[in-house]
């Protein structure tokens, strides 16, 4: 294992290809291969890390300092959407513990962890098929890490999203009067998250490198995307049946298990647990090789 | 892999083909049905290269627009893969001319050096430890703080050449750079390179047949794709200006197969 974390020897060129493929010094079998493959996301990023912080600190100081409230429309973004939803659809759901939300605030609630967790999805979706177009000066001049372009934006991301969800616990505080301890499992609730939305975007910005379709599509599905997802409604007024295939989009877990954890105070069923969870490594892996795969044929066509 | 210790660069039958697809639609039907037939044609800007660098030599590279120069320095750098054929290289690359094509414009000279400093694979502490030594290199006084947008472009080159100037790489590629600079700068960049020269691997190109024999010792002359003439640099420049004089400027050679 160690050997597989360790860097290369000093000696070790710093490139060596042949026909196409990098040389890779040493020899490992199928199984160290497959968990090198596994940790190279993260041996990447931390060798990159200082590149990475300096994109992000840059992109950041960028949104933030570029205008003159700054950090003011962070806060009040979300709570303007907030607002207007809990207007608009208030009343009409019915809270899983059976009672109706008579309330506004119990419906703002419940409403506001399933958009946070919606936005930042779609932030990410839209962004994603034309991210290395964006950055396609660093792409074609430069030995720059493209795998490491969809990392920034999602921490990029991640800071809006964090913003969010600070806002949601104290509304929970001020309306609810309480917090519940399980709040302490939101970390554990982040990091299959964040892995689920990395996968896609390597996925849709690979694709959008070679084709403009990809940012189409993406603008067709994500709003009705938007209303096949449980964010205003709860997926337990649907059928049995009808509930099982709503667990097929991976948002519907997340969505749940944030409203578990935050607004009901109650630990997430495991197997919604285990789905979620087994639903974002895929995507994560999965989206990564993709990303490789195209990765030397997407600096030749962008 | 026993290499003698002096080789820096090996390239051994490199070749690149770049896909050229009709159409997007080619491109679908390639990543879905790739395996049973080709919906692309290739152009293959590099086709049979072969060349050996030493460490501390200074190699110029030429040849005519579109003859695979540049396709070669991306590969040496690890921009782009070669499609076949090996390229090892030993040692940090900085590439010269690049940089200043990454500024980003509407940050300041100051957030540039931190991020080209970063492009370039140094870490936080040392481009700060370096900072006003680049500054100073650059010579572009109060613009420093100001964003690159209004930057001219000698200024942009100026600062771009200072950042790699000061990242401590093993091999130097200069593309075509220093044109841009006034006389004094560019002498000073010259002074810089010969400078570096003593230690340092140099890959130079360059149109110029008196910059390239003051600077190289060794010359590469590229033509459609191949390694027409190699060696010393007054021999190769010398055959590359009577092959100018005498083959006419076609554009034939830019067409795919």
């Amino acid at each position: 294992m160690t050997k597989l974390i360790h860097r290369q020897p000093v000696d070790a060129p710093i490139l060596h290809v042949v026909d196409g493929k990098e040389v890779i010094p040493g020899h490992y079998n199928f199984l160290q291969r497959f968990v090198r493959f596994l940790l190279e996301p993260f041996t990447g990023a931390w060798r990159h890390r200082d590149l990475i912080a300096a994109i992000l600190r840059r992109e950041l100081r960028e949104r933030f300092s570029g205008s003159v409230a700054g950090w003011v429309w962070a806060v009040v973004a979300p709570l303007i959407s907030l607002v207007t939803y809990t207007l608009v659809f208030g009343g009409a759901v019915k809270l899983p513990n059976g009672n109706p939300a008579n309330s506004p605030t119990d419906y703002a609630l419940f409403v506001f962890g399933g958009l946070i967790a919606f936005n930042f999805f779609t932030e990410m979706a839209y962004r994603a098929p034309s991210l290395l177009h964006e950055y396609a000066h660093y792409l074609k001049q430069t030995m720059f890490p493209a795998q490491m372009l969809p990392v920034i934006s999602t921490l990029r991301a991640t800071t809006y999203a964090t913003i969010g969800l600070a806002l949601m616990l104290v509304c929970q505080l001020i309306f609810g009067g309480t917090l519940y301890w399980t709040v302490l499992l939101l970390p554990l609730w982040f990091i299959p998250f964040l892995a689920f939305l990395l996968g896609i975007t390597w996925l849709l910005s690979a694709m959008g490198a070679f084709t403009r379709d990809t940012a189409y599509l993406m603008m067709t599905i994500a709003p009705v995307l938007m209303f096949a997802t449980p964010v205003f409604w709860s997926h337990e007024t649907l059928s049995p049946d009808m509930q099982l295939v709503m667990y097929a989009n991976i948002l519907t877990g997340f969505i749940e298990i944030i409203r578990d954890i935050v607004v009901f105070g109650q630990l997430p069923n495991a197997l919604v647990v285990a789905w979620t969870v087994f639903l974002s490594s895929a995507t994560f892996w999965l989206g990564y090789w993709f990303f490789r795969r195209q990765q030397d044929g997407i600096t030749d066509v962008i | 892999m026993s290499f003698d210790d002096g080789t820096i660069i090996r390239a051994r039958h490199l070749a690149k083909a770049y896909k050229l697809y009709d159409n997007q639609g080619d491109w679908l039907k390639q990543q879905i049905l790739g395996s049973t037939r080709t919906y692309y044609k290739s152009f293959w800007a590099l086709k049979d290269i072969n060349f050996e660098v030493r460490r501390g030599e200074s190699v110029g590279i030429i040849g005519r627009n579109g003859c695979g120069k540049s396709t070669l320095l991306q590969i040496v750098c690890g921009m782009t893969r070669p499609t076949k054929g090996e390229i090892w290289v030993k040692g940090r690359v900085a590439p010269v001319l690049a940089l200043g094509a990454t500024f980003d414009l509407e940050a300041t000279g100051r957030e540039n050096v931190l991020i080209g400093g970063a492009v370039l694979g140094l870490k936080r502490h040392e481009i700060i430890a370096k900072f006003d030594s680049i500054a100073d290199f650059a010579g572009i006084g109060d613009f420093m703080d100001q964003p690159i947008k209004l930057y001219s472009t000698g200024m942009r080159t100026r600062l771009a050449f200072a950042i790699c100037a000061h990242m401590n790489a093993e091999i130097l590629i200069v593309d075509e750079a220093l044109a841009v600079g006034d006389m004094a700068f560019q002498q000073k960049c010259i002074d810089w390179i010969d400078n570096f020269r003593r230690t340092g691997t140099l890959l130079f190109v360059s149109h110029s047949p008196s910059e390239l024999t003051r600077l190289c010792n060794h010359a590469l002359w590229i033509d459609d794709g191949r390694v027409r003439e190699a060696g010393d640099v007054a021999e190769v420049t010398r055959a590359y200006k009577r092959a100018t004089r005498t083959e006419k400027d076609s554009m034939s050679r830019f067409s795919a197969v």
